[in-house]
């Protein structure tokens, strides 16, 4: 192995760049429009954190319906207006508002909550710093791919604005529910608006991807292997990926959804509907599901795939030991992309497809558990024999293993398409989403929001405040998502306005009521991370430069980056994760530090006189 | 040891079963239940058991390990094994639930038309045999279809005189073979019986088969379980299993019923009326 650093001009270059942006730009440039993956990767954090208070907003509105269904909200439901929003002057709101409600809130948490935490600024943030380099490969693109979003969110929520209020057909939109608004041709309402910003959100995913691939096959630091990369890359790589091939398959279904809104198309609608629309027919409403999930199944993983590399890295950190089976753990991840492909009927069982169909969807679907239980018992593996730490960012990404097993459990049910017969569309799936995207996605980008905070503004975030805010989030979202599978086997329907109606949920009200309750206390505990972000902003302790004794390349660069990342050049000489080798005194063994090592029997042992070599700084 | 499992037991909360495959697929959900609950207490127990073991001391180190083939072939290749035996056991009973080629033979047929927001049912009525409509001559009597006539009857055939139809409510023999045909006159709607264990989307333009065989008479309820609209919530049914019996002297009711509404004034063809009435009677 190679010990010298042979300069380069690249190292220079960077230094010019940096330079040059940090004292030529006008503020707007280096702030708003910045062409830095660092800045840009806030800019998502801030735009994804307010996101989420408004999606959680409006789960709060349906959780309040449905365990206190037909009393007014208290406080907003007086100043709410009285037309599609509330029954006239009671503050309680209206089964269409309903469906608005929870249509704005799933499209929200995906679109603009957990795919742009987990590919957009995990995405932007770590590539760079983890492969050594400087920044994007594209980073104008890159600063397009963020600028998409806010336009894109405030699209859809102007729905409101329009006269029939925001779209209403689910996050999913089926047609021909989607498609029949029953308006006038060229009619813009809250669906076209819809339409119109989830398309513009793919377009940013897809300039996202597009650059992530580019960056980590060509930018990566000078002696890096692909297998050298952190698992956290890995993951955005794969996921980048996946967002390439998923997307483009999704817009088209948009564009055909948005002319069968706007211009009175039918590819989606059949002849002789009963409806006072004028359509031409001969469409099917089945195809867009297949073309909505075959995207929206890899979306999934695009929003679990880079939380599942942040909490490896973070588990291996924080427990002092190599991940167990690290190319095992990159196979898991390539294995559950492509897997994801061959996947998505299985939302489609009881949807009227060929139930032949249903036999292959099922057995693809249920493949797909090899591999995350591979990652899980990895996990274990990691655990074992370590020196664990329990920091928030580590608390965190215990929470995603576990409630990832669980989430993944519950997924076993619905793979299998007879049960599914009975739990489709009950609170079952409610409760195995949320398991799967707020206990999986929300704890893995918690914790990597505590992990690299340091990394991103040169201060510590508050480990008691962060402790603080990770049990009570814990506490709450276990009372207000476990419940859901008691729901759903009591049969109760996902997206009813009131369950009340049916003589076989009635018993099932002091559950809704419970929920309703622990769903309230999870919203406020996400005041403390926002508050705790925030006051560390100001006061919080200085980040040394590797707060963690971590190994990967952005602990490289110092306490607070500014454009162009490094201030010396990186040479990669080993893996990502060899934590406690025999041979050294420190625990950890950075991927810039010079030195060589022999392998025994899946043992790192570092070579006595080369550890004791100078590094390169 | 039955009193701490009962603690995690959560399948008292499913509605009584009522169908006889229902059976089948409760258990089945048993079967993957007591699994998952096996899994997460060894994850679990695993996971706790590491976090206070190798909790952090200062004297201690981590064990520098990458990991190891054969152990990670075993958890490759039992997990493997486990979920492609839950696989192919699933696929048995999806197929004879859900199978067109496994069709039961049917002692009842009846059209269940989903609209928002309400269910509509056509019975053949005492002969047992459709007229002409949407779903008999899907070609030529889908474009009857109106918010009247939901299930395009051609009320010129006269197989049709005889076939009611009824409105948010349905009745069904016990111990019969039900087949259901569905479809929907505007948007997705979802024919939901949860006794029964029974789910199928209906979808506009196409029929979909849905069948059950319930054993246990009275009155339950159908739901509607794909979003639909701000009605959704509403789109409610009965339905009541009834014995032979009770159902036949239904049938009869509503069939009178029937050509009673559709027949022309007494003063037009009085004898077709009443041959018609004559033979069904037998």
């Amino acid at each position: 192995m190679s010990t010298a650093t042979i300069e380069t001009a690249t190292p220079v270059a960077h230094e010019d760049h940096g330079h040059e942006h940090h004292h030529d730009l006008p503020w707007y440039r280096k702030y708003v429009f910045s062409t830095d993956h660092k800045v840009i990767a806030k800019q998502f954090m801030l735009s994804s954190l307010f996101f989420l208070f408004i999606g959680g907003a409006f789960a709060l509105f349906i959780r309040w319906q449905l365990a206190y269904p037909g009393k007014p909200v208290p406080v907003i439901g007086s100043i709410l207006p009285a037309t599609w929003v509330t029954e006239p002057g009671s503050g309680i709101i209206t089964p269409e508002f309903y469906t608005q409600l929870l249509t704005m809130h799933g499209s929200i948490m995906i679109f603009f909550v957990i795919i742009p935490f987990a590919a957009g600024m995990f995405g932007n943030f770590c590539i760079p710093l983890m492969i050594g380099t400087d920044d994007m490969a594209l980073p104008r693109l890159n600063m397009w791919s963020f600028w998409l979003v806010p336009p894109a969110g405030l699209i859809m929520m102007a729905g409101f604005f329009t006269d029939t209020g925001y779209a209403a057909a689910g996050w999913t939109s089926y047609p021909p529910l989607s498609a029949m608004t029953g308006l006038e041709k060229f009619t813009i309402s809250g669906q076209t608006l819809w339409l119109i910003s989830v398309f513009l959100v793919g377009f940013s995913s897809i300039m996202g991807a597009v650059n992530y691939v580019t960056t980590v096959l060509n930018k990566r630091a000078k002696g890096m292997k692909l297998f050298d990369m952190p698992l956290t890359v890995w993951a955005l790589f794969i996921t980048a990926i996946l967002v390439t091939l998923g997307t483009p398959v999704l817009a088209a279904g948009l564009a055909m959804l948005f002319m069968d809104n706007f211009l009175h198309t039918s590819f989606f609608l059949p002849d002789n509907l009963v409806t006072s629309s004028k359509y031409f027919g001969g469409g099917q409403p089945i195809l867009f599901q297949h073309v909505f999930w075959f995207y929206s199944h890899p979306a999934v993983y695009i929003m679990i795939l880079p939380l599942m590399g942040i909490v490896s890295d973070v588990m291996a950190t924080f427990s002092r030991k190599p991940i167990y089976g690290y190319k095992a753990m990159v196979f898991a991840i390539a294995g559950i992309a492509f897997l994801g492909f061959v996947v998505w009927g299985h939302h489609m069982f009881q949807s009227g497809m060929n139930p032949l169909l249903g036999t292959t969807f099922m057995l693809s679907t249920i493949v797909i558990a090899v591999p995350s239980s591979i990652k899980v018992f990895n996990w274990l593996g990691t655990l074992w024999r370590g020196n664990i730490k329990f920091s928030t960012a580590m608390l965190n990404a215990l929470a995603f293993v576990s409630m990832f097993i669980i989430g993944g459990l519950s997924g076993v049910f619905m793979a299998s398409a007879p049960v599914d017969i009975y739990i489709h569309d009950t609170y079952f799936i409610v409760a195995h989403i949320h398991y799967v995207l707020f206990g999986g996605s929300l704890f893995g980008i918690f914790a990597g929001i505590y992990y690299w905070y340091p990394k991103m503004y040169g201060k510590m975030l508050n480990e008691r405040w962060g402790k603080l805010h990770f049990v009570l989030t814990f506490i709450t979202f276990n009372l207000t998502f476990f419940p859901m599978h008691v729901l759903g086997l009591g049969g109760h329907m996902r997206r009813i306005y009131d369950p009340n109606v049916y003589d076989f949920l009635k018993g099932l009200s002091d559950v809704n009521e419970v929920i309703t309750i622990g769903a309230i206390g999870l919203g406020f505990a996400q005041l403390v991370l926002v508050f705790n972000v925030l006051w560390s902003l100001k006061y919080g302790k200085r980040a040394p430069r590797n707060p963690w004794r971590a190994n990967s390349l952005e602990w490289a660069a110092p306490e607070h980056p500014g454009h162009g990342n490094f201030d010396k050049d990186i040479t990669v000489y080993r893996g990502p994760y060899e934590f406690s080798a025999e041979g050294r005194k420190s625990d950890y063994w950075p991927q810039w530090e010079p030195g060589s090592s022999k392998t025994v029997n899946h043992h790192t042992i570092a070579v006595e006189e080369e550890t004791r070599s100078f590094g390169s700084h | 040891m039955d009193r701490i499992l009962s603690y995690f037991d959560m399948l008292p909360w499913f509605p009584e079963n009522t169908s006889t495959f229902g059976g089948e697929l409760d258990s089945l959900f048993a079967i993957i239940y007591w699994i998952s609950v096996g899994i997460f207490f060894l994850t679990f127990g695993i996971m706790g058991f590491f976090l206070v073991k190798y909790r952090y001391k200062r004297d201690r180190r981590g064990y520098n390990y990458h990991g190891n083939n054969i152990v990670e072939l075993t958890w490759t290749v039992l997990p493997t094994i486990l979920f492609a035996w839950i696989g192919l056991y699933s696929d048995d009973i999806w197929e004879r639930t859900k199978y067109s080629s496994r069709l039961p033979k049917a002692d009842v047929q009846v059209l269940v038309m989903g609209k928002t927001f309400g269910w509509q049912f056509l019975y053949p009525g005492a002969d047992g045999e459709f007229g002409r409509n949407a779903y008999t001559d899907r070609d030529n009597c889908r474009k009857l279809i109106t918010g009247l006539n939901p299930f395009g009857i051609d009320s010129t055939d006269p197989r049709s005189m005889d076939d009611f139809t009824t409105e948010n409510q349905f009745k069904v023999p016990v111990n019969a073979n039900v087949v259901m045909h569905g479809s929907s006159q505007d948007v997705l709607h979802s024919f939901f019986l949860p006794h029964a264990r029974v789910k199928q989307d209906v979808v506009p333009g196409t029929w979909m088969n849905i069948w059950y065989n319930i054993f246990k008479t009275g009155k339950f309820e159908l739901a509607c379980a794909e979003l639909c609209g701000g009605g959704h919530y509403s789109m409610r049914a009965e339905y009541e299993v009834l014995s032979k019996s009770s159902y036949d002297a239904w049938v009869d009711k509503k069939v009178a019923e029937a050509i009673a509404a559709r027949s022309p004034q007494p003063t037009v063809a009085p004898s077709a009326d009443t041959a018609t009435v004559a033979s069904l009677t037998k």
